[in-house]
């Protein structure tokens, strides 16, 4: 047996003490995030790499995964961003848009802007769905979302939502990094870049891909860009091998490996006795022993079978439809529960239909996609509430962008892209609930009252979780980078409760 | 300054956190560099003229070997340490041997070594390194990072640079060539530009396109100012150590950078001709000359041909009735469905001559002069649609002409890759065919299910109307491509009947597909496959048509002269002479006048400000550049040639102690500049400012050559030191800032691949050439938005390549170098992480690359060695390149005897488990 808690056979303090290091020097932590100044220290271009990288895994306060104060109080700590790749019609699902539908099949004169270009007039397609109010807020939701209309107390929606751009590649890196060039890191990077994970033993950042495939740009969407890989997303599956070289290989136990292991920490220990002030050595020792742990701990933490009937019935596993986002939003909870900080789902994958991205049959797309994720979104944010995680817990829905209210070709109801208007909606984690911002016209073509970029979705994302979206930075090619970019975004004040 | 008086040491512990902020990041006060006094330097350091530093005098005697040891010890006695004592050879031959190839040393090199009592024994090693060609595979992989290399676009389709493969093997052999520093730089900056390039040349410029390209920008003039600014901003950092891109927006907060200096140097590639998604031909070295020559042999043998046979079908057709003409006509022409030109065409409808068939226009075709009467100007998104007129046998001819490149690449010449001229193809394999206008003007035809290709050469664009014939036999299931009475190429495919299309498309590929720019004319359908003869007859134009074979076939012979039918088949065996080409990913301009340039307001680029022309930073000497473009009429500005000239100039202050600086960094682990893209005023400065300046000089004086270089630097004393901890040493300088030994290092992603491949002896050392594509696992694979398309396959032995051959995809990384902290491929990487993570751990415990690696150096050790002792024995040697030591060697017994008495394993299973123990030890992973 090794007791996990101590470092090759010493405590952690001991280790520190005879690597050299400066002991009143952990004290610092504390004072420095205080000030706010440990984010932005990381420099890729050289500066006290060697130290950086000896830290990475040791077993304490020093490690840069391990939970850090944030700028000020968080009203939040962990993040589930429900990603409806492929951008869904905003006016066909939370933006009631009443003037659209006597306008069906109407041409009018319109300014879009989509995949087909640049147009000045369009084909109306009216609103494919009926409108209902929910809620003491009272709340119009279209039918698509009997099951999240039920939760609109709860939830924030901003319609007035724009982008820089309205087609899929760009804006997906968008929505994920704040810029539509490729080489930023994503949200999720610099959440746990900032914040540190609770729980060493698992990742502080995954996402849960569609059954179909990945989103276009596949892992320059939870990328850490020039940050180190160790912020960067990490894919979890819900069913066979959940994280990549998670499952010990064929034929070997869990006890044959803890022997192997044993005698590599032996070897390597002997290794480190003439090198004792190697703390890179040293760390990568404990990384076994973590990534040993992690063997154990993450097919518990998604493992869905030990809840109960009723919660499985309430996110939808009971339907073949819903069964798996309704798994994965389950996951989530778990994950959360769990203390990882960042958890993004996607709901559509691959291209054309197999996501939101209805061009064709908007009818046949968006019942597909909606109605596989409508309960077990709603599960979710009930499941969370009911747990009181709710209050801790943001959860983020939307897509790259919105749809046109125009009709992309001379037949059928799919709908062009649009970056000009859409919306987004949060809840939990000191959202306001039963709050709506901005607005579109009243086509539901562009943002017009209160218009928000997506910057400001992300600053209002950080100062929930106690980041100052204007002062996490990360020192990188002779700029202060931010993920609300240098210009700076403050949070949407009416969203926070 | 409210760090200052800290203990250094917490530098070390706290790492990501605690970077002193004041160093590096502009919040105010003066810069401390570890134990250098603050302000010994002053700002702007780097832009002061280079000056060679004496060499400082050092009190011990007996350790230096040559400068570098001066500059090192005199700093080392000034705080009263010492220098470590020398690695021991084993270590020392170790760190030499990854230093300089990126591999371990083989058990025969370390042998050869360890016996070899010279003095300067060593020496020879770091020769026979030099020499080796593992030397630029491994030298090369530092310059790709810097210049941010991948073989994709990234975005939506994340598409293959074709041939940028080449571009890699160009920095390999440069490399391994020790191509002096300055020609380097100016080949990748300027090789086209050059009196007479080569093709390698030209490839060098393929350093323009190897960055991220938005394909379906949202703001095209936008997305051409992103791309030119990662072209300046790239070569700023990389090739002068400067950080330009913040003067993109507004004025550089900390270097007197305004942003007018950064849209001046911006200027230099403003005249960059847009990345085309395209690969070019040139002629191979010398191979133009020759071709010239055979082409207007050719030439002449055609037109003498030609002649001879007009004029003997004229005289046979004159001898001919007008019945039997009629008659043969009417033979020849049977099964001619339609007839389709400029002659007939009105805005929305295509009518055939012969009456029969009526084509819908879709966009606006527009009739002009054409080969023969009027013909169809094709815009690009403008077509035809005709119904679908055949099926099994039959025949599409016509004329062509047009003086731009179709779309598609020259490796792929599929014809639904290109733009259609005639095509009737259905997305899918199944029963369809297609003509198509293709990559540097080739003439492509296919016919689908299966997908059976012909292509000619490349060149077609040139203005000139060509004859075009398409056959296709059924019974044979022969496909045949005619171009100007000539044959370019048959295949044998399918012989269904071609049924599956609903439509023919002129001017388009069918569904949606690439549209040709250009013209048509005197298209033709037939319901047969036209003989060899007749399609000669037809595109020589010979009287009588496509009955000029058989009339010429009736005439008498003459005396002397050969029957004319004979000189059709003469004629079908003549073909165009074909010239040795090579594909090349590089740069081209726009023409001998560049854009006038202008600063674009807080980096928006449809927001002109003041004017500006080419212009060096003011900060760096400035000036105006001297442009004039190259000799002869090539369409390119001389602004790259008058950068090249200016960077390269010896009196650059920045260019010579960069590269000094990369040299030292990549040897010793950090740079004596650590932030060795930034040597601004937000960069570190230098530890050792005149060794720094020294070594810049020394680059000089020997030509530029690295090699010399790293032959100085690895022959030092300091070089030589041991890693192993001195306590109180580490008390006065915790980070070693002075050296006072050399800093342990893990080994990069690539160098973790390929030593596993090394020691199990799977490494296939083979340079160059396309990239390999090693087993992906599935659950990376299901990451992409198209997991069955996103990755190739390559043989075993080819996926046992070296790391640097490994396709690069910016939007799917193979895990276990990602893992390692391979090189961000999207901005510049000057440094590579080197973090220590529990998913490496699982990788190198579980992965199935570990597995099967750690199976195949099992098997190595069961040849190698008799029993297990000695397998062991020789498992560690391979893995630590040093003698076994017992007591690893039985802690690895003990384990093995363990897992087959307690864990039932096998004696064989029992060793492979030992060799995953070894692979995933320190010693591995650590040099010395």
């Amino acid at each position: 047996m090794n007791p996990s808690n101590t470092f090759c056979g010493r405590t952690r303090r001991e280790f520190l003490w005879q690597s050299g290091a400066a002991f009143p020097a952990l004290g610092m932590v504390d004072l420095l995030s205080r000030d706010g100044y440990f984010p932005g220290a990381v420099s890729p271009q050289g500066a006290n790499l060697r130290a950086l990288d000896a830290s990475a895994v040791s077993a304490g306060g020093e490690n840069p995964m391990a939970p850090k104060t944030p700028h000020f109080a968080p009203r939040a700590k962990a993040v589930i961003f429900l990603f409806m790749y492929g951008g869904p019609s905003h006016v066909d699902t939370f933006d009631y848009k009443p003037a659209l539908y006597p306008l069906d099949g109407k041409t009018i004169d319109i300014d879009t802007k989509g995949r087909g270009g640049t147009k000045k007039q369009g084909r109306v397609v009216g609103p494919k769905w009926g409108f209902k109010q929910y809620g003491e807020c009272g709340k119009y939701v279209s039918d698509l979302f009997p099951h999240v209309g039920r939760c609109v107390d709860d939830i924030a929606f901003v319609h007035s939502m724009y982008a820089d751009s309205p087609l899929h590649g760009s804006a997906m890196l968008m929505m994920n990094s704040g810029r539509i060039l490729s080489g930023a890191p994503c949200m999720g990077s610099w959440v746990t870049y900032g914040l540190g994970s609770e729980n060493e033993n698992m990742p502080g950042f995954v996402v849960m891909l569609d059954q179909t495939g990945g989103p276009i740009s596949g892992a320059k969407n939870w990328n850490s860009g020039y940050m180190p890989a160790l912020y960067q997303g990490t894919v979890l599956r819900p069913h066979g091998e959940p994280i990549l070289d998670l499952d010990l290989p064929k034929g070997m136990t869990m006890r044959e490996q803890r022997r192997l292991l044993d005698t590599l920490r032996e070897q390597n220990e002997a290794h480190l006795r003439s090198r004792f002030d190697d703390s890179d050595l040293a760390a990568r020792i404990h990384s076994y022993e973590l990534a040993y742990r992690m063997q154990t701990y993450a097919p518990e933490a998604i493992d869905t079978g030990s809840e109960s009937e009723a919660t499985k019935r309430l996110y939808g596993l009971d339907n073949a439809r819903t069964e798996d986002f309704g798994r994965k939003c389950l996951m989530a909870r778990r994950l959360v529960e769990r203390g990882v900080r960042f958890v993004q789902i996607y709901s559509g994958g691959n291209h054309n239909d197999h996501n939101w991205d209805a061009h064709g049959d908007l009818v046949a797309n968006h019942t597909k996609h909606a109605g596989d994720t409508d309960q077990p979104i709603a599960g979710l944010l009930a499941d969370l509430k009911q747990r009181g995680l709710l209050e801790s817990t943001i959860v983020v829905w939307g897509g790259e962008f919105g749809r046109q209210p125009t009709a992309e070709y001379a037949e059928g109801t799919g709908r062009d892209h649009n970056a000009a208007g859409f919306t987004m909606w949060l809840a939990g984690g000191g959202i306001r609930g039963g709050t709506s911002v901005g607005t579109t016209d009243e086509l539901g073509n562009r943002a017009v009252d209160r218009p928000f970029h997506v910057k400001h979705l992300h600053a209002t994302i950080l100062n929930q979780l106690g980041l100052d979206p204007n002062r996490l930075s990360y020192f990188f090619a002779g700029l202060n980078q931010r993920l609300v970019g240098t210009e700076g975004a403050q949070p949407i004040r009416e969203l926070i409760a | 300054m409210r760090f200052a008086g800290l203990c250094p040491g917490f530098l070390l512990t706290l790492g990501a956190l605690a970077q002193a902020p004041d160093v590096g990041v502009p919040s105010g006060g003066a810069p401390t560099v570890g134990a250098l006094a603050v302000g010994a330097l002053g700002d702007g350091w780097s832009y002061r003229p280079l000056q060679r530093p004496a060499i400082p005098a050092v009190a011990t005697g007996g350790w230096a070997r040559n400068p570098i040891d001066h500059f090192i010890l005199q700093r080392l006695e000034a705080r009263g340490l010492q220098p470590s004592v020398a690695a021991d050879r084993h270590a020392l031959l170790r760190r030499i041997t990854y230093d300089l190839t990126g591999l371990p040393p083989t058990a025969a090199e370390i042998e050869a070594f360890l016996a070899d009592g010279d003095p300067e024994a060593y020496e020879r090693v770091v020769d026979r390194l030099l020499a080796s060609p593992q030397y630029g595979v491994k030298w090369g992989r530092h310059w790709l990072d810097l210049v941010r290399y991948a073989e994709t676009d990234g975005y939506e389709r994340d598409r293959k640079k074709p041939f940028v493969w080449r571009y890699r093997d160009w920095v390999v052999d440069a490399l391994n060539a020790d191509m002096p520093y300055a020609q380097f730089l100016r080949t990748q900056l300027a090789g086209d530009e050059l009196p007479s390039p080569k093709v390698s040349d030209l490839i060098a410029t393929g350093y323009y396109r190897l960055g991220i390209w938005d394909d379906e920008p949202t703001d095209p003039l936008q997305a051409r100012y992103d791309d030119l600014d990662g072209m300046a901003d790239t070569t700023a950092r990389v090739m002068l150590g400067v950080s330009m891109g913040c003067a993109r927006c507004h004025d550089h907060k900390r270097d007197p950078l305004p942003t007018k200096d950064y849209y001046s140097f911006l200027a230099f590639f403003e005249n960059v001709r847009a990345y085309d998604l395209q690969a070019h031909s040139v002629p191979a070295d010398g191979a133009a000359a020759g071709y010239a020559a055979a082409l207007a042999e050719f030439h002449t043998a055609h037109e003498q041909s030609r002649t001879r046979l007009q004029a003997a079908a004229r005289s046979a057709w004159q001898a001919t009735s007008e019945s039997a003409r009629t008659q043969l006509s009417l033979v020849a022409e049977r099964e001619l469905l339609a007839r389709f030109s400029g002659d007939r065409l009105v805005p929305t409808e295509l009518r055939d001559e012969r009456g029969a068939v009526t084509g819908k226009v879709r966009g606006q075709v527009v009739a002009i002069d054409g080969h023969n009467a009027g013909a169809m100007r094709f815009d690009g998104d403008d077509y035809v649609l005709l119904p679908r007129l055949v099926e099994d046998s039959f025949t599409v001819s016509f004329w062509v002409r047009s003086d731009q490149p179709g779309p598609g690449q020259a490796d792929d010449t599929r014809w639904f890759t290109g733009a259609g001229l005639v095509d009737a193809e259905v997305p899918g394999i199944v029963r369809d065919w297609g003509i198509a206008w293709h990559s540097d003007g080739r003439l492509v035809a296919g016919s689908g299910d299966p997908d059976t290709f012909v292509a000619s050469g490349p060149g077609y664009h040139d203005g000139k109307w060509h004859h075009v014939a398409f056959t296709r036999d059924r019974e044979a299931g022969r496909i045949t491509l005619f171009a100007d009475g000539l044959k370019i190429g048959e295949a044998v495919g399918s012989t269904q009947s071609l049924d599956a299309p609903k439509h023919i498309a002129i001017g388009r590929m069918l569904p949606g597909g690439a549209g040709f720019r250009g013209d048509l004319d005197e298209i033709c359908f037939y319901g047969r496959a036209l003989t060899e003869e007749e399609v000669a007859a037809q595109a020589l134009e010979l009287p009588g048509g496509l009955s000029a074979p058989v009339v010429l076939a009736a005439l008498p012979n003459q005396a002397g002269e050969r029957a004319p039918l004979q000189e059709f088949l003469g004629l079908a065996g003549l073909r165009p002479p074909t010239m040795a080409v090579v594909e090349v990913l590089g740069v081209q301009e726009n023409g001998r006048s560049g854009p006038e340039g202008f600063v674009r307001i807080r980096g928006n680029a449809h927001a002109q400000g003041a004017s500006v022309v080419p212009a060096f930073p003011a900060m760096v000497g400035g000036g105006a550049a001297e442009v004039a473009p190259p000799e002869g009429d090539r369409p390119s500005s001389g602004r790259r040639t008058a950068l090249a000239n200016w960077i390269t100039s010896p009196q650059n202050p920045l260019t010579w102690r960069v590269i000094a600086n990369r040299l030292w960094q990549h040897h010793f682990g950090r740079g004596l500049v650590r932030s060795s893209n930034d040597f601004g005023r937000l960069g570190d400065l230098p530890t050792h400012p005149e060794l720094l300046d020294w070594l810049a000089s020394e680059v000089l004086e020997r030509g530029g050559s690295l090699k010399a270089m790293h032959r100085l630097i690895v022959n030092s004393s300091t070089y030589r030191m041991a890693s192993m901890p001195v306590p109180a040493a580490a008390e006065v300088d915790p980070q070693n800032d002075l050296f006072w030994r050399l800093d342990r290092r893990r080994l990069t992603a690539e160098e973790v691949r390929d030593s596993m491949l090394a020691v199990s002896g799977d490494l296939n050392l083979q340079l160059g050439g396309p990239s390999i594509y090693p087993l992906m696992p599935a659950e990376v694979l299901a990451t992409a938005s198209r997991p069955e398309d996103a990755w190739g396959q390559s043989t075993p032995e080819q996926a046992a390549r070296r790391s640097i051959y490994v396709h690069s995809k910016r939007s799917l990384l193979e895990p276990l170098l990602a893992s390692f902290d391979q090189a961000d491929t999207d901005t510049s990487c000057p440094v590579r992480f080197a973090t220590v993570q529990a998913t490496q751990a699982l990788t190198m415990l579980n992965g199935a690359f570990a597995q099967e690696q750690a199976e195949h150096l099992a098997a190595r050790l069961r040849a190698g060695a008799a029993d297990l002792s000695a397998q062991l024995e020789l498992g560690l040697a391979l893995v630590t390149q040093r003698p076994a030591r017992a007591v690893d060697r039985d802690r690895l017994l003990g384990l093995a005897s363990e897992l087959q008495r307690e864990f039932g394993k096998s004696a064989d299973e029992a060793l492979q488990r030992c060799c995953l123990v070894l692979l995933n030890s320190n010693e591995f992973l650590y040099l010395d």
